[in-house]
């Protein structure tokens, strides 16, 4: 087993688990970004955490701006806590001491301040200016290295904040042991924030861009889930113990239900009944097999009063807990964020059956991509993981075409079963088909039947018998092939 | 910023008391000794209390200003909590524990310890949290320097 070094605890939501356990205690960090990009609030939230478990923090600003317009700007958020102020943080200024006596001055009321403070945590805002202070490259180094020097001597972590891109061949970049950047970026009209650890020695941290958001709770870091669940939190334990679909037919036609833990996928163009097979899933929801409906389209309250239309009432299992609908709108969401919350609503109360509708909302979060078959993977294998019965949607734009195509490439990574519903026009008459394409490791029933939704449900006769091209929208009794 | 004097403030009572401070300080001017680690609020004060008629030294921590009290004894003395190598409370502490320096009154402006401050009346002559109003400390200043001077 490698030796691990010893970790000091950010608390912030998702950087632990980016840092792979915490900053490295007694060494020294910069926290780079441009004006705005939540360095403050973030080093801030640090500071509260580590206050919090009766450690102290001297927090030093060489910035002409005020402690108090600080204190007014973090009130705003729900870890700030003033009775830490002076009494586990102590805010002092250097600002006067490195303008009239230079950055030795400043390193000597750092180091006395430290001792004096009993400190484990330096945060020191405005790198940028002790940098303008110094007259060389080596200047800069001395006063970094004799800060880090210090620190390590009195087992503290050092954290500089600068607002200037700090660049990998600069003293301040060479001399840090780890450097984590926050950038605020425009995609198209939207924004997205990112956090990217640049360097960290001695820790093998997930590098790469990981999205964040600042909450009224403060930063909250959603790790990249290809990265965090690169493998899953725990051994994939499959069983053949079935659940059922909600649909006693669909059951029969599968082999028996859905496999536990098994990942269902339903595409089909909208209105062909992908909801409406999800809800009968939803309604079996029991103390037993917690369930979850992840969705990005109906509200709540639309969803209670579809899923009544058929004969189907979710308010019980709703008010008894059995029954959770998580809606996300598909607006401006995060890709990673959404599945942190899926993924937190899941454990949380053990969840056995899962809904996603659908996997498109996830899509139109992506912002970049091709990174969505790894993205899908790992959420996937986690699920499995977790034995978590998944049923997801994903929409098909084509409403009448002949063709289907598959909705997104890798597709036998993501999903163990396949259910394709489509429109088909018979005898002037839409109706809705379903078929099965797959079912992992099990025989199942490849007729083709006609979903009928009644205000009793979901049936599914065999309107389809003998009929040919009923796939490609068109069924003929006759077997003649289509002119 | 929020705690800085507008322009074209108006303390009426605050500046009849300072045109009487000042009719005695004919006689010598009188120094108020300013600490705090933020510049721009020792800036202000001491813009401020010069527009008043008082003399002003600063510092920019508790060692600091005992360094200035050594050489100077003031008549008023004005700290923030919160400062590096030593706070406003220890200060106050030093101060009042030095037969010297006991009688000088003493003004806390703080952050957050406001209530820390309260609950020793006896090492100081009024406390006030930021922000402050600029008018209110400069009438506690000369109500303090009034009242040491009549005692």
């Amino acid at each position: 087993m490698p030796h691990e070094l010893p970790r000091v605890e950010t608390g912030v939501e998702g950087l632990d688990a980016v840092l792979r356990g915490g900053l490295v205690a007694g060494t020294s960090y910069i926290i780079q970004g441009h004006p705005g990009a939540g360095k403050t609030i973030l080093s801030n939230q640090i500071a509260f955490h580590h206050a919090a478990s009766g450690q102290h923090v001297l927090y030093v600003t060489l910035l002409a701006e005020s402690h108090e317009r600080l204190f007014e700007n973090l009130s705003t958020l729900t870890f700030f806590d003033p009775s830490k102020l002076g009494n586990g943080i102590n805010y002092v200024s250097a600002f006067t001491t490195l303008r009239d006596e230079g950055l030795t001055a400043v390193v000597k009321l750092l180091r006395q301040e430290i001792g004096r403070t009993k400190s484990t945590l330096l945060i020191l805002d405005g790198l940028l200016n002790a940098r303008e202070k110094a007259e060389s490259n080596l200047d800069v180094k001395t006063f970094i290295a004799e800060l880090q020097g210090h620190a390590a001597f009195a087992g503290c972590t050092v954290l500089f904040l600068t607002s200037s891109r700090v660049d990998e061949s600069s003293p301040e970049h060479t001399m840090v042991d780890g450097v984590i950047q926050l950038k605020d970026e425009i995609f198209g009209v939207r924004s997205a924030r990112r956090l990217q650890v640049r360097k960290s020695r001695g820790v093998k941290a997930m590098h790469g861009y990981h999205q964040f958001e600042i909450l009224d709770r403060g930063v909250v870091v959603y790790p990249r889930l290809e990265a965090v669940l690169g493998q899953p939190s725990m051994p994939d334990s499959p069983t053949t113990a079935r659940t059922t679909s909600g649909v006693a037919e669909l059951d029969k036609m599968m082999g028996g239900g859905l496999q536990q833990g098994s990942s269902t996928l339903v595409i089909g163009a909208s209105g062909t009944g992908k909801t409406t097979l999800g809800l009968h899933f939803l309604a079996q929801a029991s103390p037993e097999e917690p369930t979850l409906h992840f969705g990005f389209y109906e509200t709540p309250e639309r969803l209670k009063l579809k899923a009544r239309t058929l004969g189907l009432d979710l308010d019980p299992l709703l008010a008894s807990g059995a029954l959770e609908i998580l809606w996300q709108p598909s607006t401006e969401n995060l890709l990673d964020g959404l599945a942190h919350k899926l993924l937190e609503a899941v454990r949380r109360r053990g969840v056995k059956r899962l809904f996603i509708d659908g996997f498109g909302g996830f899509e139109r979060a992506a912002l970049h991509p091709p990174r969505l078959v790894e993205f899908f993977t790992a959420l996937t294998n986690e699920l499995r993981a977790l034995n978590v019965t998944a049923v997801g949607t994903r929409e098909l734009t084509d409403l009448f075409s002949r063709q289907i195509l598959a909705p997104m490439p890798e597709i036998s990574s993501v999903t163990d079963n396949l259910i394709t519903l489509r429109f088909v026009d018979q005898h002037s008459r839409l109706r809705r088909l379903l078929s099965i394409q797959k079912v992992r490791d099990s025989a199942f029933d490849p007729s083709i039947r006609e979903l009928a939704i009644s205000s009793q449900g979901i049936s599914l006769p065999e309107t389809f018998e003998g009929a040919e091209h009923a796939l490609e929208g068109t069924p003929r009794l006759d077997g003649r092939t289509r002119s | 910023m929020r705690w800085k004097a507008r322009p074209g403030w108006t303390a009426g009572p605050v500046l009849e008391t300072a045109r009487c401070l000042k009719r005695e300080q004919d006689r010598g001017m009188t120094t108020i000794l300013v600490v705090d680690d933020e510049f721009l609020i020792t800036d202000i004060l001491v813009d401020a209390l010069e527009e008043e008629g008082f003399r002003v030294l600063t510092a920019s921590n508790g060692r600091k200003a005992l360094e200035l009290l050594d050489k100077e004894v003031p008549a008023l003395v004005v700290t923030d909590f919160m400062m590096p190598l030593m706070n406003g409370l220890e200060l106050a502490q030093v101060i009042k524990s030095n037969p010297d320096w006991a009688r000088i009154p003493i003004i806390l402006l703080s952050g957050a310890q406001g209530a820390i401050a309260r609950s020793r009346p006896e090492l100081f002559a009024a406390v006030y949290d930021k922000p402050f109003r600029i008018e209110n400390v400069l009438t506690a200043v000369v109500e303090a320097v009034s009242a040491q001077r009549r005692s």
